[in-house]
């Protein structure tokens, strides 16, 4: 089964995430850092990551989404937000955010398992 | 070249169009001046009979046509001209505006009897219309130069290098000759020249000055809205992040991911995670009005109304479905046109006031939405037969955290920041929002309310 890594500073919502995974048969890492993040991704290659685009700056997740695609992986990424995209809070227009998909919070579990199960569909597909 | 623009006001809007205004007025006085001259010659020499020689009557009706002439080619220069505060822009207009009128009262001056002709008066009009638009420095040199040209022209008159134009019937003793009123008369004229320029230039640098002041405090007030409007929105941020693990979390439990539960706990659960949601919508509701006020741009699309008015209505036919109520909607265009919009910030204003129709509808009810074409825009009307509106509130419902009094009897839930959203969305799109209730479909009971939304198929930007 596939491996998710969830990186977010709130313990709540990696908790809360990772029942909704476990509970699907997906195993989990998580950390709370974008540092621990990047490490845990390099060392146990996830098949998906799921990313909070605020820890404990504005924008660190983005960063470090930026900085994963640099490096050129193409795991694909879950971007946690805040507030919806919609308008336009943590991004600027027209910016080219590197992540595959949003997931607004509070988590529906509903939401994230359709996001996550169409994402690692769809990249099974291209490899 | 000297640069005439006071430093403050290069990209001040309201100071190119005050100075683009007086010149317009400017010359709109000037077309009165020539209608003026006419009638003064033909009164007097037919009236008075003042006796006009040839030359006379011919050099003033030389000039009256030349300010004709000059000033009709300014009317037309002037539309042309850029606000540009380091090119040609209209306060070299101004300056030229000036030198023009002082060259034509000069002459007029010199042709109707020079220190004899009431005329000279007008020079002091001239300095106070200069120092009103340009640099007091400015106002100086010029004034200066033509107190200088008078000075030579009253000289070489007096010592009979050029003819004296008396006007015979206006000024019976010549004048000119006279030395020491040639004397006493220039030291005046000089004075008042001087001390005209002085004043008015005194007082319009303390207009300037307050001006400068005013445009400051706005520039600070707008900033301190935005830190204001940044602070909320960090404060807001952070109570989301508590709010959402909790709805996180009983969302689990209630989805039974960890087991079965209680029924009983399972009904307060479910009330616990209502009340939650409630919150979070609020908290979103002020986070899209702090970013509308926050951010300036947003994105330009082209879009097609129907296309996205028809997905906002199937997210929320389920909801209008659990209410009894019939949600149509229908497009009466003739010509489908798209418009230059941003999709998600239009997709939030019509899911909030469709939303707000069936929220505040009447179970078994209707809720008509109809797009349509009016001129150069596209109008789009959400009508229900729900509670409606007070009368006496209707100009109040687009305010921030405003619920109108019947509506807060209905539902506790509510931030009253939604119109407020739709208005802000409305308006940056060029357009604009206007509310009715009672609506077509009210009956006694239930008097409805419709929304109408006007948006220019293409619409100015904000920065024009």
């Amino acid at each position: 089964m596939a491996l998710i890594a969830i990186i977010d500073d709130d313990p709540d919502i990696l908790d809360a995430s990772s029942i909704v995974l476990t509970s699907k048969g997906y195993k989990v890492v998580t950390a709370d850092n974008p540092g621990d993040g990047y490490k845990i991704v390099k060392e146990q290659k996830p098949d998906l990551i799921i990313l909070d685009v605020m820890m404990n700056e504005p924008d660190d997740g983005f960063f470090l989404a930026q900085k994963f695609r640099r490096e050129k992986l193409e795991t694909p990424i879950i971007m946690y937000t805040s507030v919806s995209k919609s308008v336009g809070l943590e991004f600027g227009t027209g910016e080219i955010v590197p992540v595959d998909d949003f997931v607004e919070k509070p988590i529906s579990p509903d939401l994230l398992i359709e996001k996550v199960e169409k994402l690692l569909r769809l990249h099974k597909v291209e490899e | 070249m000297k640069n005439l623009v006071p430093e403050w006001a290069g990209e001040y809007k309201e100071f190119w169009a005050s100075i683009r205004k007086r010149n317009l007025w400017l010359i709109e006085l000037r077309y009165g001046v020539v209608v003026m001259l006419v009638f003064c010659l033909i009164i007097s020499k037919y009236i008075f009979k003042v006796d006009y020689s040839d030359t006379q009557f011919i050099a003033i009706s030389v000039i009256t046509i030349c300010i004709f002439v000059y000033n009709s080619i300014l009317h037309k220069v002037r539309k042309f001209l850029k606000c540009n505060p380091h090119g040609f822009n209209p306060l070299y207009f101004s300056l030229i505006q000036m030198i023009l009128d002082l060259i034509a009262l000069l002459l007029l001056v010199y042709f109707t009897g020079s220190i004899e002709s009431p005329l000279y008066m007008l020079f002091v009009f001239h300095t106070i219309i200069g120092s009103l638009v340009l640099p007091s420095i400015v106002v100086y040199v010029v004034a200066g130069s033509f107190v200088m040209l008078f000075i030579a022209m009253l000289t070489l008159e007096h010592f009979n290098v050029i003819p004296h134009h008396q006007v015979i019937g206006l000024m019976q003793i010549p004048l000119y000759d006279n030395i020491h009123f040639v004397v006493v008369f220039l030291l005046t004229f000089t004075f008042m020249i001087f001390v005209s320029v002085y004043l008015t230039s005194k007082i319009v640098g303390q207009l300037y000055d307050l001006e400068k002041n005013l445009y400051d405090s706005i520039k600070k007030i707008n900033a301190a809205e935005k830190e204001k409007q940044k602070y909320i929105m960090g404060i807001v941020h952070e109570i989301k992040a508590p709010i959402a693990a909790v709805a996180s979390y009983l969302d689990i439990v209630l989805q039974k991911f960890l087991g079965p539960i209680d029924e009983t706990v399972e009904d307060k659960l479910r009330r616990a995670k209502y009340r939650t949601d409630e919150g979070i919508q609020l908290i979103n509701d002020v986070l899209n009005v702090s970013k509308l006020t926050l951010y300036d741009q947003f994105d330009e699309e082209e879009l097609d109304l129907e296309e996205l008015i028809s997905s906002v209505i199937k997210r929320l036919n389920p909801v209008a479905t659990s209410h009894l109520i019939e949600l149509s909607f229908e497009d009466k265009r003739g010509e489908k046109k798209k418009i230059t919009g941003d999709k998600f910030l239009l997709d939030i204003a019509f899911s909030n006031l469709i939303g707000n129709a069936i929220k505040y509808g009447t179970d078994g009810g209707k809720v008509e939405v109809v797009l349509n074409t009016e001129d150069h825009n596209q109008v789009i009307t959400v009508a229900d037969d729900g509670v409606g509106i007070p009368a006496n509130e209707l100009p109040k419902i687009f305010n921030d955290f405003y619920r109108a009094s019947n509506v807060k009897k209905i539902s506790s839930d509510g931030s009253g920041l939604g119109l407020s959203v739709v208005k802000k969305v409305v308006e940056r799109h060029g357009g604009h929002v206007k509310v009715e209730s009672p609506s077509k479909l009210g009956r006694m009971k239930n008097p409805g309310t419709c929304f109408t939304i006007i948006l220019p198929i293409n619409h100015p930007k904000e920065t024009e």
